[in-house]
């Protein structure tokens, strides 16, 4: 708990994933082990659309949120800049792209 | 009887338990011995295996060649043609060789002759090919019966031509054609990974809806388990659920395990859309049955009115050499740009008049390479790796591409420095590597396709010990 009574996202998410979903996508699934810290995180302002693409830096129109309460899951899905594997790619699977997701509190 | 006679006869269908053995989720890296024998002796109606995916880059479907060594495919083949053979069991494997392209098949098939040639097994084998004409794409370009998935460039006959091999995942259709020529083991070219899994139990009158889903979950073994992994799963159908229970013991399959594999590798995890319909599973349902078994009912199915092919093709884009070298100095690391800019123009200057076509890409970790989005913002690092990537029409320009920057990036001047004796460390000579040939995906597609047989053309081949027999 911050002191301003938020939650690390990566102390209450149990995995937090990134891989491509074709090579014209990137999914990111945040996983949760409790219903309420699933609950928490879906309900947060810092999980909405407009603030994933801002710390993503794209564009609002190429990020969607997919909660899949089934999993206890958030998934974000962005489409690529580059279709995976060509030249200019950086991640051909898309697995280390969660990194502007680790300082999120919620 | 051979494999699938002997499958046929079973008198199976929804009020039977069908026991489907999924053995590999990518054949060629090790399957783990301990758990496929464990579901051998749970005596499977039939055994599947995935042997290839879109996901691992465009150089294998372009160069024709595969992913997986030599040594280790060869030794997956022998097990599990081995296995299934033993017992008498279909054994149906999709996407050959990686990429599902003629020589991606080829290669396999070679690998399974020789294979029976060392173990004397006979069988019968139905080999599916998955290349689709290059005609049939344009004239349905022409016709307007084609569409990008997503932010891929309008294809054109150019874009056709030039692709190095085209492939189309074929789905439950083709293999149920084969499966009607009675082989023992089916081999297919490209394939959805669900119709290695499904078409069978399609075609014995389970519901298509949970035969896709569990086709869905098996195709990539445990991975649906926790903890996840490569062993092997068995996945047993009935009339309105199926039951998935991992075959190493240590591995379980939880109803949050199996929900949760939903959601793996795919944009949407409640809507899954394959070549002869969608698989709907919002209203699927999860139940343990006991701590490592979890049984699953609720998919609902709706079937495609306009069969789709989705196509893959991989265009030659350049010869690649890599410039490896690292640096801790941090002036080098405060002057990233302006270092870059200026060997770039330095080797510009030099290679005026010698080479000519060629990219420099400077990949430097610890400052971003990784990140495909330009959000992300990493701290200063204290030390970082540079990958230069040099992209050229052959691969002794790509190389002189290299060498150059090498020494420029090595020598260059900027203000304040201090390392006057070189701005990088070499790991090893040389420090320029040839890297192969790049390529690129030029065509991500879906086609309308109206006769789907003609373009997924089975053939039969008897292979017996020694001496093998093509028969049509």
């Amino acid at each position: 708990m911050t002191p301003s009574g938020k939650m690390k996202l990566v102390d209450i998410a149990q995995v937090m994933r990134s891989k491509n979903a074709g090579p014209l996508q990137v999914t990111l699934d945040l996983l949760f082990a409790e219903r309420a810290h699933y609950e928490r995180a879906l309900a947060s302002p810092a999980l909405a659309r407009a603030e994933i693409a801002r710390r993503y830096g794209v564009h609002e129109d190429t990020v969607q949120i997919v909660p899949y309460a089934a999993a206890r899951a958030i998934k974000i899905v962005l489409d690529r800049p580059i279709v995976a594997g060509s030249p200019g790619d950086c991640d051909v699977y898309g697995a280390q792209q969660h990194y502007p997701l680790l300082d999120i509190t919620v | 009887m051979n494999a699938v006679d002997t499958l046929l006869s079973q008198d199976l269908g929804p009020g039977k338990p069908l026991r489907v053995l999924a053995a590999s989720g990518q054949l060629g890296y090790g399957i783990p011995i301990p758990a496929f024998r464990a579901g051998m002796e749970r005596q499977p109606h039939f055994v599947g295996c995935d042997m290839g995916s879109i996901d691992v880059g465009p150089y294998y479907l372009g160069s024709g060649k595969l992913a997986t060594s030599d040594i280790i495919t060869r030794r997956d083949l022998k097990l599990v043609l081995q296995g299934a053979r033993a017992h008498n069991v279909p054994l149906l494997l999709g996407t050959a060789g990686t990429s599902g392209a003629a020589p991606h098949l080829a290669r396999t098939l070679d690998m399974i002759r020789d294979i029976a040639r060392e173990e004397r097994l006979n069988f019968r084998m139905a080999v599916i090919h998955a290349d689709v004409p290059r005609d049939l794409i344009k004239r349905m370009n022409a016709a307007g019966r084609i569409r990008a998935l997503g932010n891929i460039p309008p294809v054109d006959d150019r874009t056709i031509d030039a692709a190095a091999h085209i492939v189309g995942q074929m789905g439950n259709e083709a293999f149920m054609r084969a499966l009607a020529l009675r082989p023992d083991i089916i081999i297919a070219g490209r394939a959805c990974d669900t119709a290695v899994f499904a078409a069978a139990p399609i075609m014995l009158g389970y519901d298509p809806g949970l035969s896709v889903h569990m086709a869905k979950i098996i195709e990539c073994t445990s991975i649906c388990c926790v903890p996840g992994g490569r062993d092997a799963i068995l996945g047993t159908l009935e009339g309105n659920g199926f039951t998935l229970e991992s075959m190493n013991p240590e591995r379980a399959a939880t109803p949050m395990s199996v929900a949760a594999h939903s959601l793996y590798e795919q944009a949407d995890p409640l809507l899954v859309h394959e070549p002869e319909g969608v698989l709907d599973v919002s209203d699927a349902r999860f139940e343990a049955l006991d701590p490592r078994r979890t049984r699953v009912s609720g998919a609902r199915w709706t079937p495609a009115t306009q069969p789709t092919i989705k196509i893959e093709g991989a265009e030659w884009v350049a010869e690649r050499a890599v410039l490896c070298a690292g640096s801790c100095d941090p002036r080098v690391i405060a002057n990233l740009p302006a270092i870059e800019a200026g060997v770039r123009k330095n080797v510009d200057g030099i290679l005026a008049g010698s080479a000519s076509g060629y990219q420099i890409k400077f990949h430097v970790y610890g400052t971003g390479a990784t990140q495909l989005f330009p959000g992300a913002a990493l701290p200063t690092p204290g030390e970082i790796f540079f990958l230069v990537e040099c992209l050229a029409p052959d691969a002794d320009t790509a190389k002189a591409v290299a060498g150059v920057t090498k020494q420029y990036l090595l020598h260059h001047g900027f203000p304040g420095r201090l390392s006057t004796g070189g701005n990088i460390a070499f790991p090893f000579t040389p420090p320029e590597l040839l890297g192969g040939t790049s390529y690129r995906y030029s065509l991500y597609h879906v086609i309308d396709c109206d006769d789907l047989a003609a373009v997924f053309p089975i053939e039969i081949e008897d292979v017996r010990g020694d001496v093998s027999v093509a028969t049509a």
